[in-house]
């Protein structure tokens, strides 16, 4: 095994995802069939490293400091879920995590 | 036809072929609209095309749901280029189609919006994530389609549906409006009944975006010099694709095109790409860990649906808005992604992939550097799959990527056209061209087209 | 025995850079609008959009890098860090991480406690802001404006350098100068174009080897960055004197109370899973656009320090405070072409313009007049101390210097005769005064002449005043 109940509820922490405890069975035991699989990049000799790939451009073109926002077809209030005032609003953090 | 026949005619085929699930949002209203802007343009390239577009490509002017319940109602405040070009050009969007949710496997069954029918016999998938695109080209209802490809989502369903499927060179069509998943695998691709078709959907959409930091400074896909032979090209035939256990349908459906390739005069020889054992496993650690980050925004902040109210707590209005709004298949990819990239395991797991992706790379630039023109394979390992057959194991699922995800992560061009049938199945054969060589890749497919018995029995 | 402490001290430095539009999208950057209003697609996180680096905001950085003389690298790579808060829009924030732009420069600063310092300074990268939360904008509610989303920021850090709270400020105050001199950023705290996280440990004085140590935030002035170390100097020697062990937390300083308080931990908030950004291919730059980029610097403190004072003849002192900001100087040295001697120049830019600079944010009197206002009293037409009533008039209300010196009738008086009378009235009224000069107390003399510049309205002329004294006297 590769993966525990530990390591799933761990990463579903780092990655705001909620796991009850009815899926958590199932789902480690997925996870660990999948790193289990993809673990086999292990098996590749180590002499036969390589800088990583990207099929993109070699280079990132920049672009100039101009003001041009690309235009929205409605206001923020279209789609966001709660704003008062033109503000986005969800529930309040702790008061000592703002940093 | 005018546009405005073409939009009339469209809309009836989409009522008719409601059936398949292929479609999310449509309205013969938005039709008419795009219709009488496409006659405001007059000529185009796609003048009066109809085309379905992967609901994962925002278009301004209705929903785009990416088939998950956590984009439910959500509308994008801009249009993706793609979708500008092909407006531009005189196409018309006829309808967002159905997708396995964020484009996240292989059998379009991943939906929050239901499965797709295979167009031939509603048991089976059509192959995804691009299964509504594929089923609607497949079923006549549009003559091309927009889909996306991350890792074979183009070439694979429409191998299952027998139609063509063309995947560009990575960074030649613009990825401003498709809905990131694997941002150094993802690219807008085609659905076409045809070749040509297919490449003048390509031609339309192709070319630098100032919005698209990865897009090449390259001109627009010119359009293809047709040719009536393959005399002069070498076809390279990449042993690691041809394993002994390979289906005998799909063996057959190959041999048949080997033997055509030969007959139109290109010479056939056999390359090796000895990485490619490593292709899937690669494919499965770098598509998640873009994936995690790429789907993070989906937070239920600033658009979208949220799952807990303002008197909640918000840890929790993450938590629940995520993992009641992804999917299982997604949520497994955000987990997986998370943890090949979490301390302690990074150099085991991204690190390590990041290098074999460089001698997946590697093994095609060798190919090609010995004088192969192009390579020739099977797009599938095998014909349509039985809805539900690989639900419960993801790996099995994602063995069905074998043949298409090695291209994805060295972002060469690639396409799949009908070689044949087994049992009334299509079986697709896959064209992959050196970088930028789109061109040349459609023209073999081109003539290979015009020769092929596309629907006969291979066997 | 009671051990002394030794505090090591590392800076983060924020800055904004300068430019009209943010760091990955055409947004406006401009501070103090309606909030999400400066907004798009990108810098909104939206599905589908992608963001295109800012070459200015490369350029600034490149420049800011070089000014600390750092190593800027052909290529850097930008980087995800990723993070759940509701201000930062994508769920990760692009930054640079194992590749930044610059690594391995220094900053030199003046030490209160040992002169002349040398900071390393550890790497420059380029980042994006996150956006503004407000807590306390609606009861229970975090709000959130995304205006300042994606505003381009770099990040310089400092190695451990610093050994005190004082220290401290003295690299922030020598930063802060060198950024705006080459024109990075304003570098203001109370707009947010300049912020500071300190890391602080403290150990045995003679030990090598670093103690735990804890990261200060939410200090809004240089001020307070000081008084918040000494807290949590103080804090941590309190805590290992009585036994304790200091935990490596964030702490937030309260500048009401002036007390540093732990931040409720995040667990796994330091898994931030960095990896390279494949939206973005890397940041090459050629060394000769560094080059290029090196050349167009303008002037630095530290070499218009030594140009002024070698240049014009000033103290060391007097080239500081002229080099202090790139406008003082620059009107120092106007004044000087205009024609005033350089040392009286400095001491009336010291002693009379800067007042006005430090409140009006400007010269109000411009070179030329001041350069004529300077000769008035050099060649004696008015006093020292009636030319600084000429100069608040003319800065007041402008005009001619000796026009305003007429007007105000502080031309001093030669005319002998007008001299004697006041001096005649002097003797007269100060007998007692006149017989102990008389009788050898030489320092008198100034008392009488004192008395003669009150008679006079401070218009007669000191060395006139004094020739006829002597004369009379003798």
């Amino acid at each position: 095994m590769k993966i525990s109940k530990q390591d799933v509820l761990h990463v579903a922490r780092l990655a705001e995802l909620a796991v009850d405890d009815a899926e958590l069975e199932t789902l480690t035991g997925q996870l660990d069939r999948i790193v289990e699989y993809v673990a086999q990049l292990e098996a590749l000799p180590s002499e036969q490293t390589a800088t990583s790939f990207h099929p993109g451009p070699a280079a990132v073109r920049l672009r100039a400091d101009v003001v041009a926002p690309v235009p929205l077809a409605r206001p923020p209030e279209a789609f966001a879920p709660a704003m008062r005032d033109g503000l986005f609003v969800v529930p309040r953090l702790g008061a000592q995590e703002d940093a | 036809m005018t546009p405005s026949t073409v939009a009339v005619q469209t809309a009836e085929r989409l009522t008719a072929a409601a059936g398949l699930n292929a479609t999310l949002d449509w309205s013969p209203e938005l039709l008419a609209t795009e219709a009488t802007a496409a006659e405001a343009i007059g000529a185009g390239a796609l003048h009066g095309m109809a085309l379905a577009v992967k609901d994962n490509i925002v278009t301004a002017e209705q929903p785009t749901t990416c088939a998950s319940k956590i984009l439910e109602g959500y509308q994008s405040p801009f249009t993706a280029t793609a979708v500008n070009r092909l407006r531009a050009a005189g196409g018309m969007v006829a309808c967002k189609a159905n997708l396995d949710e964020f484009a996240m496997g292989s059998s379009t069954e991943h939906s929050a919006y239901g499965r797709v029918l295979h167009p031939m016999n509603p048991d089976l998938v059509p192959g995804g994530s691009s299964g509504g695109s594929a089923a609607l080209v497949a079923a006549g209802v549009v003559p091309a389609a927009l889909g996306s490809e991350t890792g074979g989502s183009v070439r694979q369903p429409a191998s299952f549906c027998g139609i063509v499927g063309v995947k560009p060179s990575y960074g030649l069509v613009s990825r401003w409006g498709l809905v990131a998943f694997g941002s150094s695998l993802d690219c807008i691709s085609v659905f076409g009944d045809t070749v040509a078709r297919s490449a003048r959907v390509l031609e339309a959409i192709s070319g630098h975006d100032p919005q698209d930091a990865t897009t090449f400074e390259r001109e627009p896909l010119a359009p293809f010099v047709p040719r009536t032979d393959l005399k002069g090209l070498r076809v390279g035939l990449p042993k690691e694709y041809f394993p002994d256990d390979l289906d005998p349908a799909i063996r057959a459906g190959c041999n048949r095109t080997i033997a055509l390739l030969r007959e139109l005069g290109a010479e056939l020889v056999e390359v090796s790409l000895p990485h490619t054992a490593y292709a899937v496993p690669t494919y499965y650690v770098l598509n998640p860990a873009e994936a995690a980050a790429n789907l993070a925004r989906f937070d239920g902040v600033r658009y979208g649906a949220r799952r807990v109210g303002l008197a909640g707590d918000l840890r929790a209005l993450y938590q629940a808005t995520r993992g009641q709004g992804f999917g299982p298949e997604v949520r497994r990819r955000i987990l997986v992604g998370t943890y090949v990239l979490s301390a302690g395991y990074y150099d085991a797991y991204y690190a390590r992939a990041q290098q074999v992706r460089r001698h997946l790379a590697l093994d095609f630039q060798n190919a090609f550097a010995a004088g192969v023109d192009l390579l020739f394979t099977p797009t599938t390992p095998s014909t349509a799959f039985a809805a539900g057959a690989n639900t419960g194991d993801p790996v099995a699922m994602y063995l069905a990527d074998v043949f298409v995800c090695a291209v994805s992560l060295a972002g060469l061009p690639a396409l799949s056209i009908p070689i044949g049938r087994d049992q009334g199945l299509p079986i697709g054969g896959q064209l992959i061209a050196p970088f930028m060589q789109d061109g040349a890749m459609l023209a073999a497919a081109d003539v290979m087209e015009r020769h092929l018995d596309a629907t006969g029995e291979v066997r | 025995m009671t051990t002394t402490w030794e505090t090591v001290v590392g800076l983060e430095v924020h800055v904004q850079l300068a430019t009209a539009s943010k760091m990955f999208c055409g947004c406006s950057t401009t501070f103090g609008e309606a909030p999400n209003t400066n907004v798009c697609p990108v810098c909104l996180g939206l599905p589908g959009a992608l963001p295109v680096p800012n070459e200015q905001a490369i350029r600034l950085a490149t420049r800011a890098a070089l000014a600390l003389e750092c190593t800027v690298h052909e290529t850097s790579v930008f980087a995800r860090k990723n993070y759940f808060y509701p201000d930062l829009p994508k769920g990760y924030q692009i930054s640079q991480f194992d590749q930044p732009l610059a690594t391995g420069g220094v900053l030199r600063c003046e030490s209160p406690d040992r002169g002349p310092l040398a900071v390393g300074i550890t790497r420059l990268h380029v980042e994006e802001d996150a956006g503004k939360s407000l807590h306390d904008r609606f009861p229970g509610l975090t709000a959130v404006d995304l205006n300042r989303a994606g505003v381009p920021l770099a990040e310089i850090v400092s190695e451990p350098d610093l050994r005190s709270p004082a220290e401290a400020r003295a690299y922030l105050t020598a930063i802060r100068q060198l950024l705006v001199f080459a024109g990075i950023s304003d570098c203001s705290m109370e707009k947010g174009s300049l912020r500071v996280d300190a890391n602080l440990s403290v150990r045995p004085m003679g030990q090598t080897t670093l103690g735990t140590r804890t990261e200060v935030k939410n200090m809004n002035s240089f001020a307070n960055v000081e008084r918040a170390l000494e807290a949590e100097r103080a804090r941590q020697i309190a805590l290992i004197e009585g036994g304790g062990r200091v935990q490596q937390v964030s702490l937030l300083f309260n500048a009401a109370t002036g007390e540093v308080r732990p931040m409720r931990s995040k667990e796994d908030s330091h898994d931030y899973r960095y990896f390279p950004d494949p939206d973005l291919p890397p940041l090459i730059v050629t060394q000769a656009w560094i080059e290029g980029e090196r050349s167009a610097l303008p002037e630095l403190p530290d070499a218009m320090r030594a140009r002024l004072a070698s240049q014009y003849g000033l103290s060391a002192y007097d080239a500081g405070v002229l080099s202090g900001e790139v406008a003082i100087a620059r009107y120092f040295e106007a004044v000087v072409a205009a024609g005033a001697e350089a040392k009286a120049s400095a001491n009336w830019i010291m002693g009379e313009a800067l007042t006005d600079w430090n409140v009006l944010e400007r010269f109000p009197v411009n070179p030329g007049i001041m350069a004529g206002l300077i000769a008035l009293v050099a060649n004696g037409t008015v006093s020292h101390q009636a030319g600084r009533k000429v100069y608040t008039e003319l800065s007041a209300r402008g005009g001619d210097p000796l026009a305003v010196a007429q007007h105000l009738g502080l031309v001093q008086v030669r005319d002998e005769s007008a001299l004697e009378t006041w001096v005649d009235e002097v003797l007269a009224a100060c007998p007692a005064e006149v017989g102990r000069f008389k009788g050898g107390e030489a320092k008198l003399m100034g008392f009488l002449t004192g008395q003669v510049m009150r008679r006079s309205g401070g218009k007669a002329d000191p060395k006139g005043i004094q020739v006829v004294l002597v004369r009379k006297l003798s």
